[in-house]
């Protein structure tokens, strides 16, 4: 029996006009050079990520964006759900990605200032082809640790994601993301972070 | 608790002292003595609708099943097997007519009634050596409600909830009946951050005065027009009952006009004029103000903003969306909270509104919200400064708007100029945060009022 529920933007009330492409068929083999981009591109992103540089990671994302994380729920095995209803704790599109990464470029967003030290460690990547030529359905799974402060306790975010990557002229871009963090009660003060 | 009556007093006399943000003995007396007696929220009827429909929660340490029966009548039982203490519910929420302890296997109705427990004959004798009806989940011992929202208190002797709320009911209105229907309450996001309890409830419950500099960023990007400095001050605070808020001072117009300015569709203002008092509806068509953040003693507390929630036109236009959230502090040790935030909408509100006033709440609280994550970041340093021993000997100064003889800096508004219960002042101060902590010091103290 799966535990596996899986995350779609219809769920959302703002995910109405998010893409809907999903994977077809098995994952593609590693050394598929569909896959090596893919992967590539995921860990370049961690990088950008890791770095703050939050221009060059709105640059990476398609105009329609759906930026989905919804909050996990634990239930009853067999109880066919595990995220709350119609709550989310990420549910952007490119709008309220771009205030909040305008906000950190403030000289007042506290909660980063000083800012955190974070890394993303990235595994598990696996990519599936789609019916469509020009994307791919990435899956992968992130580990933040996030350091603050000189002996604060380090906080960790677990999650598993599921991205639609589309090649948009020479450029591919992240189109969807899903994810799936792994605690109902999340251990970290704040979102002032991306997965 | 250490230095008790000195603690105590100096907390009346609005001299904090810091060491109450996080420390084992007052933690421990807040545990004993408040929690065990205040009225603590626990769910909405909202998140319960449909028969068997349960939620877990807590009050403090304790862990109650929230429960709708097949009666439809709400229950709150004490998650723990009467057998051998197993707890009988393990998920955070679903359906089920019954629960089942997985240790030795005993049931219980989802009203908390014992209803079978393996080799009753055998190993009990049958009813006549041990009678199931006579059993169930022990009840909270106080439960009731308020437009939905559903409190117990571990005191079988406390106030009334009415009794209890006082005239901060008048206010509790604005946030959840804003039409017959009432309103339904999604979420909760839930997070740990390492602050104390007591600080988000007295944020909320009246500090106007760290809007403009806390939240300089929201404005600086045009997501909320509101909280500049000098705007901020126009608004007043009110304390009633047990709660008490913060409001903003809207631009001149009729109750309509204010209504539309913070994005509310005639529809809706349309069943607000059905629905509010005359007095409700003066405090914004008359008066001027409109409510923001707020808290009801000891650790639920509310907020109302209306920020842009798309792009287009600039920072002044009036595309803005309002929003409501609730949330309670729920205290895990001295120095760490767990937060549960919901948001709430009006169910009769349309549904293109539903969507974006909840688009409004997750970019500005909850758990990646863009107002909240500046907040923690305060609340964790001062928790962590909190906890040396230096701190025992800072009194921390929480007189604002009370002159050295302890008369107010500003004269309360007169029912001319404010139309809701209480106590309402115009400007920064903080007397809602010393009328929570008085609240406090009550219920530490022993001598809590009826």
């Amino acid at each position: 029996m799966s535990t596996y529920v899986p995350i779609r933007s219809d769920a959302s009330p703002l995910g109405q006009d998010a893409p809907t492409t999903e994977a077809v068929g098995p994952s593609l083999a590693f050394d598929d050079p569909r896959h090596l981009l893919a992967h590539r591109w995921l860990v370049e992103e961690t990088y950008v990520l890791d770095r703050q540089e939050y221009d060059d990671w709105l640059a990476l994302l398609a105009d329609d964006i759906h930026y989905f994380m919804p909050i996990r729920v634990t239930t009853a095995a067999g109880a066919g759900y595990d995220t709350a209803r119609r709550m989310a704790h990420f549910d952007e599109d490119r709008y309220s990605l771009g205030r909040r990464v305008a906000r950190f470029q403030t000289e007042h967003a506290w909660t980063e200032d000083p800012p955190s030290r974070i890394r993303h460690h990235l595994s598990n990547v696996r990519t599936f082809a789609t019916r469509v030529d020009d994307e791919l359905v990435v899956e992968s799974a992130v580990l933040l640790f996030r350091s603050r402060g000189d002996v604060n306790e380090p906080s960790l975010v677990s999650a598993g994601r599921t991205d639609l990557l589309r090649r948009t002229g020479d450029r591919w871009l992240l189109a969807r993301r899903h994810i799936a963090v792994d605690e109902s009660v999340l251990r970290t003060q704040n979102l002032a972070i991306f997965l | 608790m250490r230095d008790a009556d000195t603690v105590l007093a100096n907390v009346r006399r609005g001299m904090l002292p810091a060491h109450i943000y996080n420390d084992d003995e007052v933690f421990a007396a807040e545990r004993e003595r408040l929690f065990t007696r205040a009225w603590v929220f626990v769910a909405h009827e909202s998140e319960i609708p449909q028969v068997g429909d349960y939620v877990v929660r807590k009050v403090m340490d304790n862990s109650f099943i929230i429960s709708r029966d097949q009666s439809g009548e709400i229950h709150a039982m004490f998650n723990m097997c009467l057998h051998r203490g197993m707890q009988v519910c393990r998920a955070e929420q679903g359906n089920a007519s019954h629960f089942r302890c997985p240790y030795h296997g005993w049931s219980y109705r989802n009203d908390g009634q014992l209803a079978g427990l393996p080799f009753h004959k055998e190993a009990y004798g049958g009813e006549e050596g041990f009678a199931r009806k006579q059993q169930r989940l022990i009840p909270a011992p106080n439960v009731d409600t308020y437009n939905g929202l559903i409190f117990v208190s571990l005191d079988p002797d406390a106030p009334s909830l009415p009794d209890y709320l006082g005239d901060f009911a008048f206010y509790l209105d604005y946030y959840t009946k804003q039409s017959p229907s009432g309103v339904e309450v999604l979420g909760p996001q839930r997070w740990r951050i390492k602050a104390n309890w007591k600080i988000g409830a007295e944020n909320f419950a009246g500090d106007m005065y760290h809007t403009p500099h806390t939240h300089t960023s929201v404005v600086e990007i045009g997501l909320f027009r509101e909280p500049k400095a000098a705007k901020r001050k126009e608004g007043c605070t009110y304390w009633a009952g047990r709660g008490g808020g913060t409001t903003y001072k809207l631009p001149p117009g009729t109750l309509e006009e204010r209504l539309r300015y913070v994005g509310y569709p005639d529809e809706m203002i349309e069943r607000m004029k059905e629905q509010w008092s005359q007095d409700q509806l003066d405090v914004i068509g008359r008066d001027g103000f409109m409510v923001s953040a707020a808290s009801v003693f000891p650790n639920l507390s509310l907020v109302h903003n209306w920020p842009k929630v798309a792009e287009g036109g600039d920072a002044d236009d009036d595309a803005v969306l309002p929003f409501i959230s609730l949330r309670q502090w729920q205290p895990i040790g001295p120095g760490e909270t767990e937060v549960l935030s919901w948001f709430v909408v009006d169910k009769e509100a349309p549904e293109e509104f539903k969507k974006l006033s909840y688009k409004a709440y997750v970019m500005c609280f909850g758990s990646s919200g863009m107002f909240e994550q500046d907040d923690v970041e305060n609340w964790v340093s001062l928790t962590t400064t909190a906890g040396g021993t230096m701190a025992r000997d800072l009194l921390l100064h929480g007189r604002m708007g009370l002159l050295e003889d302890d008369s107010p800096v500003v004269e309360p508004l007169k029912p001319d100029q404010f139309a809701g219960p209480g106590e309402a002042r115009v400007g920064y101060a903080e007397h809602n945060q010393r009328a929570l902590m008085n609240e406090w010091a009550d219920h530490l103290d022993g001598g809590v009022r009826a």
